[in-house]
């Protein structure tokens, strides 16, 4: 996946990956990485868990307006279990015209 | 049912659900190429405007597109496009390397397109491109063929497309 997130940033298109393992995301270096510790197959969480599904959504778009530095791998801590979830409030702009 | 069935999912189930075993894959697969140089493309559009894609290296296709193989021990470099729009009634996953039935049941956990259509709906994305899919696990010659051909192509649509930022989720 990483070498997909990189061909498409180096044709000029901002990426942003999540990933569920450090070790991974460590050597295929995209551009900008948000890293869950989560089973394989649930990238934005559990089955009807929608609060959690939009906090992985927010954490990745907040990941691509503000990242700066190439291969930033962000890790917000969510654990898999025991985590408490309620629906993002604001959502970022990113840059104003 | 055949044994080979059943070794597979208890394989894919265990992968997983036991992260030992994830994180013994991630250090000692030859899948996974170390890369030193980072592309970097700036986003120039406010996230409200934006025309955002979704890429998943989950397997998931159009009920009547061709299923990703999964009878080439080195996986299948090709990709799928899912049309903006369409609902997750229309889609199913072929990929037998991780439990997926999840995923079945709720497709937003591995690829966010009615998620996406949401955000759009209230003004935090602009809208929801045509999106893609592809299947991970590729090894071997395929790697070349998903870094010459099938990565690069699915670029040049974005492009086409005009779309402003791209997020992707594995499997």
């Amino acid at each position: 996946m990483g070498l997909i997130a990189r061909t498409i940033e180096a044709a000029g298109i901002p990426t942003v990956s999540i990933m569920l393992l450090r070790e991974i995301a460590e050597k295929v270096k995209a551009p900008r990485t948000l890293l869950l510790r989560w089973p394989f197959g649930h990238p934005l969480g559990e089955p009807g868990n929608r609060a959690q599904q939009l906090t992985v959504l927010h954490a990745a778009l907040t990941l691509l307006v503000e990242a700066t530095v190439p291969g930033t791998i962000a890790e917000p801590g969510y654990r898999w279990r025991r985590e408490h979830y309620t629906e993002p409030g604001a959502w970022p702009a990113g840059i104003t015209q | 049912m055949a044994l080979s069935v059943y070794t597979r999912r208890l394989r894919s189930w265990a992968y997983t659900h036991v992260p030992g075993l994830r994180q013994l894959w991630a250090r000692t697969t030859r899948e996974v190429v170390e890369q030193q140089e980072i592309p970097w493309a700036d986003l120039r559009t406010p996230l409200r405007a934006c025309r955002v894609a979704a890429i998943t290296t989950g397997g998931v296709h159009l009920l009547d597109q061709v299923p990703f193989n999964m009878r080439d021990p080195q996986g299948d470099p090709s990709s799928r496009i899912i049309p903006a729009g369409t609902p997750h009634s229309g889609l199913t996953i072929t990929h037998n390397y991780y439990d997926h039935r999840d995923a079945e049941r709720d497709l937003d956990i591995l690829f966010p397109i009615a998620l996406l259509a949401s955000l759009a709906e209230r003004g935090v994305i602009g809208s929801v491109a045509d999106c893609y899919s592809f299947m991970g696990h590729i090894a071997g010659a395929h790697v070349m063929t998903l870094a010459q051909r099938s990565a690069p192509e699915v670029a040049r649509l974005l492009k086409q497309q005009q779309v402003d930022a791209v997020l992707l989720t594995p499997a």
